[in-house]
């Protein structure tokens, strides 16, 4: 396998769409129940638990990208392979792709379990499952530069949600969130950990790195998503935490659904309904996201045709959608999937820098031995 | 039978009856074919040609009586010196006989000589410029193209004065050939742009093109798709807009429709009427078209999907009219929004088939009186006649003809979805749209430009309109050869107040 990844130029798209792609894989449908997670956790100081995770996330990404710089144009499969040899590099790479294909299932069926309980109660799965996946084979057959063109145009059909925040602010009560700091620093702690669903995404950079034009602006870019993400995440809880008591906000599954439903106009009383809808466009980005990662990572490492991949995974998680509609069955997933997603995306990158450091030192020396030889 | 290795060769010298005889084979005794023979100073001299394609006076008048009234015997140098007509040529083989006759040339062969001399003196029957019946504007140039191409080089010439047009010639259809001319500015134009369609031109290879909205589809990158993929127009005022911006156009010899390729999805909702119009006014009117697209395709689904499943939508006292005026209807939302939707489409289309008083006529009958009767017999309600009124008076603003009848077909599927998965059917139907018009190109060129790939410059000429001092560039999303069409210094200059 080539540590560095060849690709066609006309394949590669610049660092500024960077940005699109992570803000739109980090915001999906883990956003819509945060605030009661983090409120479960850390109560009304839950909003220092999103800021203590964005931090640590600011960490995790300038890591990625050290350790994607020490090489010219590999993504993580090759850089795995190039580290701990071919067998271990690929049997790492399938775990992340298993952790994609998981990560993917929780979307759909999170979206679906959505869709159910608040419009079709009476729906079934395969309906909106097969046709989310339909669509996104219809995209990825289009190749990354469609991927990204629906992150990107899709980023700003949905933007105009967050005017339906306006009627929540105004009704805004401060007084929620006194005294501050009444968590301990563990509930924070786990506060922020419980944010790691939400957050997640940013790994992605490890496939996209390849296929970024200008690399030198990548950090710029994925900073500033991250920083976006964050930011919509903090200002959601806050509104929610802000809007609603103790108990509206816990015993609601997902509370910003319920914050967007408060706007009225003349013509339309109940907005929710168009948010909930209006969320597909939301989580489209990331199903295709993660079907193109899985289809080209199986390129990668086994050398199958993205096709042969994407119809197959396309038709495993048609089958699991079908099965799957137990509301604490989805849960035991969604758990599965951050769990996967804490030790792999938050934890990894790190434990990977101190190996990076050693085959550098040790290239290095071997060049200069070839370089004295020579 | 073209191409065949006979008509290749080189038939002269024959005899004056052969030749007769082989060519009047070749025509199925054509009564049309006119040969003549005459005698003049001992050499026999064959005149013909079809007849009425030719100029037959011109024949008679300077070929005719100059080869009669000369004294001395005719060669085909003295021929070419003493007859007064330019456009002469020497032609050997029977398959540029054969193809020079078909297209109004008058052959004159002398006996003996080792080449036939054609002159083109061509008659053809064309109407005369009219006002463009399918495009109309308000402001600007309204004569349309016709269907001589002759009459529509001449009408682009004399709009681009430029050395640098070029129309390259090309022939397309094995069977019944037909001249295919490529326009562009050599100097603005992209030339990998040129290169494509050359190919695509060349590359081409069917009997016959029937007009140039066949040869369209032939040429587009996706002929399954149902968004055209190039532009095509009849007002020579637009043609010359989209060329002298870089882009390519293409004429076919009998049609009044031009075709302008790379397109973007945007450059259908384009008029060149926003230019001739003021800044603010040229924008308003152009959002108000992507707007009337969005309601055209979007109102009625709508209508379903709140009627059939989310009146929680609708707040309680527009609730109360509409359940009021859908009391005394009988069938669910989806049906009678179809029925009324196919009436809607019917009258439509026998409007655009009868003649232009008639249709008015129709139009009137089908709308107020089946209208109104259709709501009063309880068939459908008052709202929704509003509702498919304004979605088919929306589909009427796209300046071009053929998104316009897109936007309407992509209505009946949305739809479907709106009345099985109600709202949440209409957004998935907007995503797939937005998936499909990602995935197009146009000439290799992205379909959906300056939205993605993202091109900020361009975003004035497409979604809006700025005015002129910050025009000074053209769509660099096209990659002309030109970008800059002016100094921007120059145009914005600054001046202190009282100066």
């Amino acid at each position: 396998m080539e540590i560095n990844v060849k690709k066609k130029p006309d394949l590669e798209f610049q660092a500024f769409y960077v940005f699109f792609l992570i803000a739109s894989i980090q915001i999906g449908v883990g956003i819509l129940g945060v605030p009661r997670i983090v409120y479960l956790e850390a109560e009304h100081d839950g909003w220092i638990s999103i800021l203590l995770s964005y931090f640590y996330i600011v960490l995790v990404v300038w890591t990625m990208i050290y350790i994607l710089r020490q090489y010219k144009n590999a993504d993580i499969l090759g850089i795995q392979v190039d580290l701990f040899g071919k067998w271990i590099g690929k049997i790492l790479g399938t775990i992340y792709l298993i952790y994609f294909t998981i990560g993917l299932l929780s979307i759909l069926i999170t979206y679906i379990e959505v869709v159910k309980v608040y419009i079709f109660p009476d729906m079934d799965n395969y309906i909106l499952g097969g046709l989310l996946l339909i669509l996104a084979i219809y995209t990825v057959l289009g190749g990354i530069r469609i991927v990204v063109g629906v992150c990107f145009i899709f980023f700003f059909l949905t933007q105009w949600v967050h005017l339906l925040l306006i009627q929540p602010i105004l009704n805004f009560d401060i007084l929620h969130f006194q005294p501050v700091l009444k968590a301990s620093f563990n509930e924070i702690v786990s506060g922020a950990k419980s944010t790691s669903y939400t957050m997640m995404g940013f790994e992605l950079l490890f496939f996209i790195y390849p296929f970024i034009q200008n690399k030198q602006k990548t950090n710029k870019a994925t900073q500033t998503a991250i920083g976006f993400s964050a930011a919509k995440t903090l200002v959601l809880t806050v509104v929610a935490i802000g809007y609603f008591n103790a108990s509206q906000l816990t015993r609601r599954e997902w509370p910003v659904l319920d914050l967007y439903k408060l706007q009225t106009f003349s013509f339309v009383e109940r907005f929710d309904y168009v948010v909930v809808a209006e969320w597909m466009m939301v989580v489209i980005p990331n199903i295709v996201i993660f079907m193109w990662v899985i289809t080209y990572g199986a390129k990668r490492l086994f050398q199958i045709s993205q096709k042969t991949t994407l119809y197959i995974v396309a038709i495993i998680l048609f089958i699991c959608i079908i099965l799957i509609s137990d509301h604490f069955f989805i849960h035991k997933i969604i758990d599965l999937s951050s769990a996967i997603g804490l030790w792999i995306v938050y934890v990894y990158p790190f434990l990977l820098l101190p190996w990076v450091w050693i085959k550098n030192r040790s290239r290095k020396r071997k060049g200069n031995e070839k370089h004295a030889k020579a | 039978m073209r191409g065949s290795g006979s008509n290749d060769k080189n038939i002269f010298p024959m005899k004056i009856e052969e030749l007769e005889k082989l060519l009047k084979n070749r025509f199925e005794n054509n009564p049309d074919l006119s040969f003549t023979v005459y005698d003049h100073e001992n050499k026999k001299i064959a005149v013909f040609f079809i007849s009425y394609i030719v100029e037959t006076q011109w024949v008679h008048e300077s070929l005719v009586k100059t080869l009669l009234e000369g004294n001395e015997p005719w060669t085909n140098k003295a021929i070419l010196n003493n007859i007064p007509l330019a456009e002469a040529e020497k032609k050997k083989k029977l398959q540029e006989l054969l193809d020079g006759l078909l297209i109004g040339k008058v052959f004159v062969y002398i006996e003996g000589e080792d080449a036939a001399l054609s002159y083109l003196l061509l008659k053809k029957e064309k109407r005369s410029l009219v006002q463009a019946e399918t495009e109309s504007l308000v402001l600007g140039p309204k004569v349309g193209f016709t269907e001589s191409l002759i009459t529509n080089l001449n009408m682009i010439r004399w709009n681009i004065r430029s050395e640098n047009l070029v129309m390259e010639k090309y022939t397309v259809g094995k069977q019944e050939p037909r001249e295919v001319r490529l326009v562009y500015i050599k100097s603005v134009a992209n030339t990998s742009d040129i290169n494509t369609m050359r190919q695509r031109l060349t590359e081409l290879d069917i009997d016959n093109v029937d007009d140039s909205s066949v040869l369209m589809q032939y040429l587009e990158d996706s002929s399954r798709s149902i968004f055209p993929q190039f532009l095509s127009t009849e007002l020579p005022d637009r043609f010359c807009y989209s060329i002298s911006r870089g882009r390519i156009g293409v004429l076919v010899e009998n049609s009044p429709t031009s075709i302008i390729a790379p397109s973007t999805f945007f450059s259908f909702f384009e008029s060149t009427e926003d230019l001739y119009m003021r800044w603010n006014v040229g924008s308003f009117l152009r959002i108000l078209r992507y707007l009337s697209f969005l309601l055209s395709t979007l109102l009625t689904p709508i209508y379903v999907s709140v009627v059939t499943f989310h009146y929680e939508i609708i707040p309680t006292s527009l609730l109360v009219n509409l359940g009021q005026s859908r009391a005394a209807v009988p069938f669910p939302p989806i049906l009678e929004v179809l029925i009324l939707e196919l009436l809607i489409e019917l009258l439509r289309e026998s409007g655009a088939r009868l003649p232009t008083k008639v249709g008015q006529t129709i139009g009137i009958v089908g709308g107020v009186v089946i209208g109104t009767a259709a709501v009063e017999a309880g068939i459908t309600s008052n709202v929704l006649l509003i509702v498919v009124a304004l979605s088919a008076l929306a589909s009427f603003t796209a300046p071009n003809y053929l998104m316009g009848t897109t936007a309407r077909l992509i209505r009946f599927p949305m739809i479907f979805l709106a009345g099985t998965l109600g709202i949440v059917g209409i957004v998935y139907g907007m995503s797939f749209l937005v998936v499909h018009l990602l995935k197009l190109t146009s000439l290799g060129r992205p379909y959906l430009a300056p939205i993605y790939p993202f091109r900020w410059e361009d975003l004035n000429k497409v979604i809006f309109r700025l005015p002129n001092d910050f025009q000074n560039k053209r769509f660099i999303s096209y990659r002309p050869k030109k970008a800059i069409r002016y100094s921007k210094k120059d145009a914005r200059k600054k001046r202190d107040i009282d100066e």
